[in-house]
């Protein structure tokens, strides 16, 4: 497969790639390259280049997986190149191809699906007050460990309708709207989405000792989440 | 620095905001942290404002954060998109009132494709038929919540309780405003001021009486970088970008942080309690931290809002330093009290900083 | 005896009359200042050989006094029509002329530095650009920031308004390299103590000594130029400016801090040029320069027969390049007035 045509085949990258003159204005203000080893004017120029062997190692890299998305590196990108969108065409790439398993950055990318993709479809929310955990999500402090465990009565006070019926924030979403989500995962390529993210992980899984345990990997689940091999940040 | 300059670029940037009749839509983020902002949004613009505004129970996430950590699909995306048009086309709407900024520069985003690709308006016209048999219009109006308390920013100043001066000093208070990366880097034209100096939050700040605090650090993204956050081992790069912020805001001593954002006030927010436990560093004055508000929660302390009732002690920076400074009267008894002032514990540890 | 008119009174308008008096005819300037030289007089010195612009501005004006032309001061260009192969001219002043041969010679004017908002030009205080400093050059006036100290560490910014898809301008205005160049130099020996940056993408050293400049700029001043577009910049509380970049050869993201940002703002085609364009029916580059009919054996051909180019009004130029292009325009005419 041509690695370069396949990525010509997304409107994103089409728009977030025109011609790439290497100023590094992107990377002067990217959020990710303070912070990670990384460099989003070296992404725009390594595809540019169409050098089918280095784009094969963005895509099983885990430099692509370093962008936050935050769509600052648009504002200023003299030769109007979104090095953003490239991002996410590569990545939707990666994925198509089980490559992102290939990456510690990238394998999370079934800790994501797990959580924020089931809550979407099942739910039609990315987010629920039930996702934090205090354990996993230590950030969220005191209060947020009191919210959680008093959830129904906190969200009530502020005048939530948290899982009622009708209107409001945290509503309950009507079983026929979810029908209908359901519906367009299926019919734009959302699940085909979600199950290669599975069935690439789960190959990968197994290849590193996890086992199904019937638990659906959750242990995998738990290490990709958590595993950091420390070699990411700028030295 | 020289004002004019930047009123020449505010005028530069000056968007259309419809003036009435709003179809609403929620933000996953503020529904879970901030709900009370987003009752709070209501209730402005129906009994303050004596707006036309409604939502409807159907509408769902616009998938965003998915999204934006890539685990959706754009033809996906797209499609709830068109789903979330046809409510609002079927309500007979046609100003859409987006609650959330993810959400905002996705509509833009894709609103902007369907023009540059026409192909893509009809493969997501056909995929929403296919999967829900609906039909929509594209609005004719998009505007973020913020943009309508923007717009009318004057007439809630006319009908404020409170301002935004330091009563102890008589001083307006200085105030960082926070825009959502979202709102206005993509498509500059979308965005009150634009995207290097957005108006949005402080032409607000300005009515009410308030001082706006430029900082060098002040275009930065907050850090929540969707995957960034959302996995437990790549945190790191939401905190040091917020600390990166903080330590560049610290010599204007500011009074509070507002925004625009979902995410970005939660950050903000719990981060400065990350950073204090971490490291003992607070950037606010007397060892507190600095209140983080939503625009919302800014707009109802002007108008007298009870801040319990708009969800304020569902942060987890203390807001306690920016009412009294606003000579806001509270009830700290009542601070953590459920519904009808019953009881229902409190959090461990309130009385740090943060 | 045939008339040219000849629209614009700086360096190329002048240059062209004056060669084209030389070859006998009589001539026209239509100049919309009082003075002439154009912009040529808010500048100190020329690239590379720092000669004063007063030079050039005193041999303009020695042309124009001792030379056979006339210069309409005060003036612009109403109308023109064509009849019977002549045109005929209304001025803003209700002169009526009438002219066998007209040249635009109409310039160029700067880029409005304010149109790249992240740079907070006429925002942050201590933000100026080329043409601010070489009028502090110029004035000889003590350059200071901040509680009247002189900047320790200053940073030009090249290409501001040039090759760049969000200001409008794809072109690069050729000129701001050399001119960086030269007023770091400048710089350095007015103020021995401050570091100096120059923030630059490729550096143009295209024409005659430019590139010995910039050797001599990194040898003897100690110049550092860094290779990154600027992203913005920011006033501190200091009102010193933090400034973002990407040192692209070592691939690392650079933050600075300088008490001093000067702009390198780039040329654009201006007002003047468009309405030429307007008046006398000719066709505009996507850039906004005027369209010559061939670039290699016709730059000073206009789209309307006997309407002819000179000068920055086709492209930025140099000083020198633009005395050439003035030069060549004057041995067009001229060709074309006999052969017709």
């Amino acid at each position: 497969m041509e690695l370069y045509q396949e990525l010509t085949r997304d409107v994103r990258f089409i728009e977030g790639l025109k011609s790439c003159m290497n100023c590094g204005i992107c990377t002067a203000i990217c959020p990710a390259a303070e912070f990670y080893d990384y460099d989003p004017r070296i992404i725009a120029a390594i595809v540019q280049s169409k050098d089918e062997e280095r784009i094969e190692e963005l895509l099983k890299g885990d430099t692509i997986w370093y962008c936050g998305e935050c769509m600052s590196c648009t504002t200023r990108c003299p030769r109007g190149n979104t090095p953003g969108l490239i991002i996410m065409a590569l990545r939707s790439l990666s994925q198509e191809l089980g490559y992102f398993t290939e990456s510690e950055k990238g394998r999370q990318q079934l800790a994501i699906k797990r959580v924020i993709g089931e809550n979407i479809v099942y739910r039609g929310y990315c987010v629920l007050p039930e996702n934090l955990v205090p354990e996993l999500h230590p950030e969220q402090g005191p209060v947020g460990l009191w919210i959680y465990e008093n959830r129904d009565e906190v969200y009530e006070r502020v005048g939530a309708n948290y899982q009622g019926d009708g209107e409001g924030a945290l509503r309950k979403i009507p079983q026929e709207a979810m029908d209908e989500i359901y519906r367009i995962f299926e019919v734009t390529g959302g699940f085909g989405r979600f199950d290669k993210i599975e069935h690439f992980s789960k190959i990968k899984a197994e290849s590193m000792g996890f086992t199904e345990d019937g638990d659906d990997y959750s242990d995998y689940v738990k290490y990709i989440n958590t595993n950091n091999n420390g070699k990411h940040t700028r030295q | 620095m020289y004002r004019e300059g930047k009123i020449q670029v505010w005028q530069d940037y000056q968007k259309e905001i419809a003036d009435n009749h709003y179809f609403y839509v929620r933000s996953c983020i503020r529904q879970n942290f901030f709900p009370g902002s987003e009752q709070t949004f209501l209730k402005i613009v129906r009994t303050e404002l004596g707006k036309d505004i409604v939502e409807n129970p159907h509408h769902t996430t616009c998938s965003g954060i998915g999204y934006h950590a890539d685990i959706v699909p754009f033809d996906t995306i797209q499609t709830i998109v068109a789903r979330q048009f046809a409510l609002m086309t079927e309500a007979g709407y046609h100003n859409l009132a987006i609650s959330c900024i993810t959400s905002f520069g996705i509509y833009n985003e894709i609103i902007e494709t369907w023009k540059e690709f026409p192909s893509e308006l009809e493969k997501v016209r056909n995929c929403l038929k296919r999967a829900t048999g609906r039909e929509f219009e594209v609005p004719l109006n998009v505007a973020h919540a913020g943009d309508i308390i923007y717009k009318f920013r004057e007439n809630i100043a006319a009908r404020k309780k409170f301002s935004l001066i330091n009563q102890h000093t008589g001083k307006p208070l200085k105030i960082v405003e926070h825009i959502g990366c979202h709102y206005s880097k993509m498509f500059p034209s979308k965005g009150v001021g634009g995207a290097e100096f957005p108006y949005v939050l402080a032409g607000m700040i300005e009515s009410w009486g308030g001082e706006v605090i430029d900082y060098p650090e002040r275009r930065h993204c907050c850090g929540f970088g969707f995957r960034q956050y959302l996995v437990m081992s790549n945190r790191g790069y939401s905190v040091s970008n917020s600390r990166k912020k903080f330590e560049s805001m610290e010599p204007y001593k500011p009074d509070a942080i507002v925004s625009n954002c979902p995410g970005c006030p939660m950050f903000m927010d719990r981060w400065q309690y990350v950073i204090e436990e971490m490291e003992g560093k607070t950037y606010g004055e007397n060892g507190q931290g600095i209140p983080v508000l939503t625009y919302e929660e800014l707009a109802g302390l002007v108008l007298g809002y009870n801040p319990w009732d708009m969800g304020m002690q569902m942060h987890q920076t203390n807001v306690e330093p920016l009412l009294d400074k606003m000579g806001i009267h509270y009830d700290p008894d009542l601070k953590y009290a459920g519904k009808d002032g019953k009881l229902i514990g409190k959090p461990m540890m309130t009385g740090c900083g943060c | 005896m045939k008339h040219i008119v000849i629209i614009g009174g700086g360096i190329a308008g002048i240059e062209t009359a004056s060669a084209l008096t030389d070859t006998g005819h009589w001539v026209t300037v239509i100049e919309k200042e009082a003075q002439v030289g154009g912009k040529l007089n808010n500048w100190s010195c020329l690239f590379p050989t720092f000669t004063p612009a007063e030079k050039i501005i005193d041999e303009l004006q020695d042309k124009c006094r001792n030379k056979d032309f006339s210069i309409l001061n005060k003036t612009e260009v109403r109308t023109i029509h064509r009849q019977n192969g002549k045109f005929s001219i209304e001025t803003s002043n209700d002169h009526k002329l009438e002219a066998d041969a007209i040249v635009v010679a109409t310039g160029y004017e700067l880029f409005d530095a304010r149109r790249k908002e992240e740079y907070g030009y006429k925002i942050y205080d201590h933000v100026i650009t080329s043409a601010d400093l070489e009028e502090l050059f110029k004035t000889g006036n003590d350059i200071t920031v901040a509680e009247g100290k002189h900047p320790k560490r200053i940073a030009f910014v090249h290409c501001v308004g040039s090759r760049d898809e969000k200001s409008g301008n794809h072109y690069c205005s050729k000129v701001c390299c050399i001119t960086s160049v030269k007023q770091a130099i400048e710089l350095k020996k007015r103020l021995p103590e401050a570091e100096i940056y120059c923030f630059y993408m490729d550096l143009r050293m295209y024409g005659k000594h430019f590139e010995e400049l910039y050797r001599e700029a990194q040898e003897k001043y100690d110049i550092q130029f860094i290779r990154g577009r600027l992203s913005e910049a920011s006033e501190k509380i200091n009102k010193s400016l933090l400034i973002k970049s990407e040192d692209t050869l070592s691939g690392r993201p650079l933050k600075m801090n300088v008490d001093l940002l000067i702009l390198l703002a780039g040329m654009e085609a201006g007002k003047g040029t468009a309405a030429a364009s307007e008046t006398c029916g000719i066709g505009c580059e996507e850039s906004g320069f005027l369209k010559t009919t061939d670039s290699f054996l016709k730059s000073n051909f206009s789209e309307q027969e006997g309407i002819f180019l000179a000068g920055s009004c086709t492209a930025p130029m140099s000083v020198n390049d633009t005395i050439l292009h003035a030069r060549s325009a004057a041995m067009e005419v001229n060709g074309w007035l006999r052969s017709h």
